[in-house]
């Protein structure tokens, strides 16, 4: 399907053969161990424009921008400002040409005055002094100019995150920055703090400035860049005028459409459940809910996605199913697995089980950052292959941990799941993303679990090990176990699952048959303009 | 080859830091105006008679055995990245009760002295649960809560040493608890050197030698080989893998304070069980601390914690002799002071040296660090620099 307004490379909006792009990136390659992060990144933002950047978390537009501000050096490619080719060693010499960063997470000092964190690094001196007149001069007149609103003497932490963030923007503009990197800036932000944020892009861009704007919301997109260019899997995939391309249109640049299939079929979805939940809530300390009311019953051989734009409340549930989140309200209901006549010994409520006891009664679990939850990187794989099983065979033999047959079973997983390592005394930071998941795929299906949570389970990892994990998945799915799959890759849902349920802001609010839905559709009820009511 | 390499790589760092070590101190020795090769000389001279030969080497060992039990307390916490610094406080309050205790009651040998270790490891123990428990319930550092109790602890002692546990006649020079009598007390093992041929000394070699080394064992033994050492490691490693993988996290925090507490309980004992007796005014000081030095340079394993223990007590010895030949007696504690500053850096640089190895090495021999557990390196360099980042990683993972 054509897209209006989406160009491949050469035929960018075309600017005079001679005008110079504010920044060009050409051919950008960034490759870290086991991982291309970047290939052949091209991206050109003409001076004055808001220059959105789009993809999937994990897509590499984090990579990206810490390649342009500096903080690491590509492996192959070109960085050119108003045409002339610069090499930046540091954020310092980034800072140097011009370029600013905003990050997502800001790094104020609460305790000081807004002078104070502006000038925080680069102080107007008089003698050894700070000169305060000087820098108030100066930030009164950066705030003036782009309508900021900044008072240099109010205490950062009498702020709202708006102002902090304007804060953070008068840092870089201080800098003298004249290209202007926002680092998913709407993600701290309330509705009509985006507004005024958007109000500020525009003065900014009305003075000459240039904002590269990084986010995975598109209709924010869509609202405030004058030009977008979208990133998928490591790489470029297009630019688009954001005027005349729709959302879902955006939306299937950034899912790709040519993937490997994951398709599955023949339903083997049985009559017994294997996780029921009940009205399950959790809230965050000061109460608000992460996740409402949710129900949701995994049958024995079935596939349920859960589809959503992340942080709506996918990982926090997997952390209430997983015992690591305090409920608010709500029952989980595990399957006990099956009895000595080969029935099923029928649900147990697990609501007040540690994590230990739902591991060892059948709760497998593939997590989402695999490096935070799923793997030690300085530990060895036997190690590694017994984490989260250390009281089940093979690992325990009494109170002891039986090396050798943790080492044993380490090598059997090793070549029934294709984990590329030396040996089972390697350590797992020597392996690549896929490698290091194939072995935790490996591990969690070893247990045989009654319920599997498959939290993106091929994030980051090579098409090889994608189609490999896939698999591996549906092969368990026909041997009755049940799988929970959480995923942004809406091929891979629609492919993999039985049934799927859309999760916006905490709550499930459609269940789709993946067979009817298309990703366009799907993207539709995940970004809330579609509902289950309209559509259905 | 392998097996070379691996010995080689988990020796590089502590080696690398007291060579560094040497080279900086003999510079400040130098800057001194003293011979720094004299200094070495004299501190390698143990004496012309084999009678003299024989006493340094027991003054060391007997100076050693309590540090290598203050390491191995300040290690098992350092292995799940908690950072007890209040080893200090928790092995001097122990160890007053437990001569208060032992020489109130009247028991058969071997029972008597059961009894005051007991005491002591309990006591101290103890102590250490409420900086686990602090932890657990108020999110208190236990960097901050370990050092305050230090003071109450010093002070506690001393209160109870003047107070209700006081065995002194009032004036005497030195308070002391009341001596232990015959029953409790250990031992030397001078019998040995007579049986394998050598003088024996003037000096008795502590009997609580084989109780340390027992107690090493089994710490290695629970480390490295069972499901309790497991968590341990892996809530250091990563506290949120740990959390994943259904590790209770309060609970291991409670369990590593307690046991790392009931190790440095036995700290003051190989002194009061072997010489002294009872407890005074002048009881040996600054173990604990010391014992974090210890543990850092012995990276946090049991076997590399009893040669940094023997090193530190080499040093230790060397103050009388030094003093004697007129020089400078704060060069020993320059030496050790620079070997735990460059520890901290050599083990840094193995650790990346370890992790580019991993990383580049597919192929190749496996990593050099995997060699006990694996845990090694990055354990030893993640427990002092960031104790306040794991702190931060572990309660974020049970908000």
């Amino acid at each position: 399907m054509a897209l209006t307004g989406v160009t491949g490379d050469g035929a960018a909006p075309a600017a005079p053969a001679g005008e110079a792009y504010a920044v060009q990136l050409r051919g950008i390659t960034k490759r870290f161990p086991g991982v291309v992060a970047n290939r052949d990144i091209e991206l050109r933002v003409r001076r004055g424009e808001v220059h959105a950047i789009v993809g999937e978390n994990g897509a590499g537009k984090s990579t990206l921008m810490k390649t342009l501000y500096g903080m690491h050096r590509p492996d192959e490619g070109q960085i050119l400002l108003d045409g002339r080719e610069v090499h930046f060693k540091s954020p310092a010499d980034a800072i140097a040409a011009g370029i600013g960063m905003v990050h997502q997470h800001f790094m104020l000092a609460d305790n000081f005055t807004v002078l104070e964190n502006i000038v925080l690094g680069s102080e107007p001196t008089k003698g050894v002094r700070l000169d305060r007149a000087e820098a108030r001069r100066r930030i009164r007149e950066i705030s003036d100019r782009y309508s900021l609103g900044l008072d240099p003497d109010d205490l950062v932490e009498n702020l709202g995150v708006g102002a902090r963030q304007r804060v953070e923007i008068a840092k870089v503009l201080y800098r003298g920055a004249t290209t202007l990197i926002l680092d998913e800036p709407t993600a701290v932000l309330v509705p009509h703090e985006v507004d005024e944020l958007f109000g500020n892009l525009a003065e900014l861009t009305r003075e000459g400035l240039t904002v590269i704007f990084i986010s995975h919301k598109l209709d924010e997109v869509r609202r405030v860049a004058n030009g977008i260019t979208v990133i998928r899997r490591g790489t470029t995939v297009g630019t688009a005028d954001p005027r005349t391309t729709t959302v879902r249109q955006l939306a299937e640049m950034m899912v790709g459409s040519e993937l490997p299939s994951p398709e599955t079929r023949t339903s083997t979805v049985r009559d017994e459940p294997v996780l029921v939940l009940r009205n399950l809530t959790v809230r965050t300390v000061e109460g608000r809910a992460l996740i409402e009311d949710v129900d949701l019953t995994v049958r024995a051989g079935e596939v349920v996605g859960i589809a959503g734009v992340e942080g709506n409340g996918q990982a926090e549930l997997v952390d209430a199913i997983m015992g690591l989140r305090p409920l608010a309200s709500g029952e989980v209901h595990l399957d006990g697995g099956t009895t000595g006549d080969g029935g099923s010994a029928g649900l147990e409520d697990i609501t007040g089980w540690s994590t230990r006891a739902r591991r060892e009664a059948g709760l497998g679990f593939i997590p989402e950052d695999r490096h935070r939850q799923g793997i030690l990187l300085d530990a060895p794989l036997w190690e590694n292959r017994i984490l989260g099983h250390q009281t089940l065979p093979p690992a325990a033999k009494g109170p002891f941990i039986d090396r050798k047959a943790a080492r044993a079973d380490t090598e059997r997983i090793m070549a029934a799941y294709d984990v590329r390592a030396p040996g089972p005394d390697t350590l797992a930071v020597a392996l690549s993303g896929g490698n290091q998941q194939k072995l935790i795929v490996g591990r969690e299906m070893s247990s045989n679990p009654r319920l599997l949570i498959a939290a993106h389970p091929t994030r980051g990892v090579d098409i090889g090990a994608q189609a490999a994990i896939w698999e591996l998945l549906k092969d368990a799915r026909a041997e009755g176990m049940g799988i929970l799959l959480i995923s942004a890759d809406l091929d891979e849902l629609i492919g993999l699952s039985d049934t799927l349920q859309v999760m916006l802001r905490g709550r499930l609010v459609a269940t789709l048959d993946p067979a009817q839905v298309t990703p366009e559709e799907l993207g539709g009820y995940m970004t809330g303009a579609r509902t289950a009511a309209g559509a259905a | 080859m392998t097996v070379l390499r691996r010995v080689g790589l988990s020796l590089f760092a502590p080696v690398l830091a007291v060579v560094v070590a040497l080279v900086i101190s003999s510079l400040v020795m130098a800057a001194l105006q003293v011979n720094p090769l004299r200094v070495f000389e004299v501190m390698l001279d143990f004496g012309e008679t084999p009678a003299q030969q024989v006493t340094a080497i027991v003054v060391i060992v007997n100076r050693a055995i309590p540090l290598f039990l203050a390491g191995l307390a300040v290690a098992v916490a350092f292995r799940m990245g908690l950072f007890n610094i209040g080893v200090e406080g928790q092995y001097r309050l122990a160890t007053i009760v437990a001569a208060a205790v032992g020489a109130a009651v009247a028991l058969p040998g071997p029972l008597h002295i059961l009894l005051i270790v007991v005491v002591a490891v309990a006591v101290a123990a103890c102590w250490a649960g409420i900086v686990a428990v602090l932890k657990v319930t108020r999110g208190v550092s236990e960097v901050i809560s370990s050092i305050m109790l230090n003071f109450v602890a010093l002070g506690l002692a001393s209160y109870l040493l003047t107070g209700p546990f006081r065995g002194s006649e009032e004036g005497a020079s030195i308070i002391s608890t009341a001596e232990i009598p015959e029953s409790g007390q250990l031992g030397g093992l001078n019998a040995v050197f007579g049986a394998i041929g050598l003088a024996e000394p003037p000096r008795q070699l502590y009997g609580f030698l084989p109780i340390a080394i027992v107690v090493g064992v089994v710490l290695a033994v629970l480390l490295n080989r069972t499901r309790f050492g497991y968590d341990l490691r892996v809530s250091g490693l990563s506290p949120s893998a740990a959390s994943a993988s259904g590790v209770d996290a309060r609970g291991m925090v409670i369990k590593t304070m307690l046991l790392s507490g009931g190790v440095a309980g036995l700290v003051g004992l190989p002194d009061l069980l072997g010489t002294t007796h009872s407890y005074t005014t002048d009881f040996t000081a600054g173990l604990g601390f010391l014992g974090i030095a210890v543990a850092l340079l012995g990276r946090n394993r049991p076997l590399g914690i009893a040669f940094a223990a023997l090193l530190f007590g080499f040093l230790d010895r060397s103050l009388v002799p030094l003093q004697i030949a007129d020089f400078p007696a704060s060069v020993v504690t320059i030496i050790q002071g620079t070997i735990v500053l460059a520890v901290v850096v050599a083990n840094e640089i193995a650790r990346r040296v370890a992790r580019r190895n991993a990383e580049r090495g597919s192929g190749q021999a496996p990593a050099a660090v995997a060699g006990d557990g694996g845990t090694g390196p990055d354990q030893t360099s993640g427990g002092p620099a960031g104790p306040a980042g794991d702190l931060d990683q572990r309660q974020g993972a049970r908000a």
